[in-house]
């Protein structure tokens, strides 16, 4: 068991930017999430179709992200990257960050293979004429091209590099973020979680392992689950020193619990998540029946909703309430960690959690699920979890802003 | 294909690759470097007019001209060669 860090309270999440299948931007993110808007539909961009006939992939899909990279640099930038742009502008002006010295601000992209669909694309596209592919395919498929991305376009001089932990990526993001501002090397750290823009390929090995459902809804937590369903999304987090923040504070970052479970494939591990979310507890100088909320990673695979299941139930979270952000939005996979630690804080600071959709039967009818409508709670301490295919198990503790440091 | 029209053709394209000069009057007697476009996108205005005008250049061949028109002489060259 680590040893408790008490300077870990003094660290605060400042600005968010979001984007999802919602809408751009916290306003249509919190009124989806509260009316419990279901968005799911079959998946239309190019580069999603099986085109033999067969029934389309459901997920969800975003509006295209608003305009306001210069056109020169928009016309060479994929969707991903303009997603992060539009949410990393959100959520830095949310956080005042041009008050900060740009040597001071570090960016985490979380996320790895993003631009899959846009790679099917080109090679579509360019088979046949290879000798005319654009230059620009030399340096924009690399998933640190969004890192440079956002760092041509705001002063960010710190640092600015990705991390990959599948699922987890964004979870993991706001760890390394975290670890970032509090070893003192930037004032400010955004943690990205990057819209991780999936192809027909990407889908169907999805499908293939047993992972993703058939749809028209997605169903976690629920007897009638059958998989996940694709999201695209992106949120943008700013990290800071309590006395760095110009702006909204929305909630401290409490602990943090980061480890691997030795498995390569997409198996879920109990005790592996215990660990995770003891781990960020005992940082946090917590125990599990401080927690009041818990935003689940809950796919709506049958293996991960079980394995998830038994881990609350060992670590004693019956009292809690309990959401499910993906039967809204979907799972945004590298996006998935940063975007539900965004509802997370939203609600905190609304007062207010979300329903989780299509709950009608759940697997454990002894947890306090949210469903139905939004539910009137004043979150004092919550936790999030985010599991990765790889063996990847991250939670995160969260406190009001309010709050006591412990 | 004479030179005049290529150098319509890489004008189009310098345009379409930097939306920003979409209204600005360029000649054969405009640099490329002088209009501010970067490295990475000449090379892209010369593939895709390369690929306009049907002809495959290696690109280490395209790096004497001095301007617009005689970029396009080079390729109408090229394009007879």
């Amino acid at each position: 068991m680590p040893s408790p860090r008490p300077d870990l309270h003094s660290l605060v999440v400042t600005g968010i930017g979001v984007a999802s299948g919602l809408g751009h931007g916290k306003d249509a993110f919190r009124a989806g999430l509260f009316e419990g808007r279901s968005v799911f539909a079959p998946l239309a961009r190019p580069g999603r179709q099986r085109g033999d006939g067969s029934p389309p992939f459901f997920g969800v899909e975003m509006p295209d992200p608003p305009s306001i990279l210069p056109p020169r640099v928009e016309r060479t930038a994929g969707l991903s990257g303009r997603a992060a742009v539009a949410v990393l502008d959100e959520a830095w002006r949310e956080a005042g960050l041009d008050h900060v010295m740009p040597e001071r601000i570090g960016l985490i992209v979380g996320g790895s293979n993003l631009m899959a669909r846009e790679q099917l694309l080109s090679l579509r596209e360019y088979a046949d004429r290879l000798d005319f592919l654009p230059p620009r395919h030399g340096h924009v498929f690399l998933d640190t091209d969004i890192c440079g991305l956002c760092a041509s376009q705001f002063p960010i001089r710190g640092f600015a590099h990705t991390i990959g932990a599948a699922s987890a990526s964004g979870a993991a993001a706001i760890v390394e973020a975290v670890e970032a501002v509090r070893s003192g090397r930037v004032d400010a750290c955004i943690a990205l979680g990057a819209l991780q823009d999936v192809s027909l390929m990407d889908l169907q090995g999805f499908r293939a392992l047993g992972a993703l459902g058939a749809g028209p809804v997605c169903r976690p937590m629920d007897t009638g689950h059958d998989g996940f369903l694709y999201g695209e999304a992106c949120a943008a987090l700013v990290v800071t020193r309590s006395e760095h923040s110009a702006g909204t504070v929305y909630g401290r970052v409490l602990g943090t619990g980061f480890c691997t479970d030795g498995s390569r494939g997409p198996e879920p591990n109990s005790d592996a998540q215990v660990r995770a979310a003891q781990d960020a507890l005992a940082a946090a100088g917590l125990v599990a029946a401080d927690i009041d909320y818990v935003n689940g990673h809950a796919t709506g695979t049958p293996s991960g909703d079980e394995a998830e299941l038994a881990t609350m139930r060992r670590l004693g979270l019956g009292h809690a309430l309990v959401n499910a952000t993906k039967s809204i939005i979907g799972h945004g996979l590298s996006a998935a960690g940063a975007v539900e630690a965004a509802a997370l804080l939203i609600q905190m600071r609304e007062g207010l959690l979300h329903p989780t959709l299509h709950l009608d039967a759940p697997l454990d009818e002894a947890f306090r699920w949210v469903r139905g409508a939004a539910q009137e709670h004043r979150i004092r301490h919550a936790l999030k979890f985010s599991f990765g295919f790889g063996g990847t198990n991250v939670a995160l503790v969260f406190g009001a802003p309010e709050g006591e440091a412990i | 294909m004479d030179s005049d029209r290529i150098a319509e053709i890489i004008i189009a394209e310098i345009r379409s690759t930097v939306p920003e000069l979409e209204a600005q009057p360029i000649t054969r007697a405009d640099s490329m470097a002088d209009l501010g476009v970067d490295s990475i996108e000449r090379s892209e205005i010369i593939l895709a007019t390369l690929e306009a005008i049907g002809v495959k250049v290696p690109m280490v061949q395209l790096h004497g001209p001095r301007n617009i028109g005689e970029l396009a002489d080079l390729l109408h060259a090229k394009s007879k060669a």
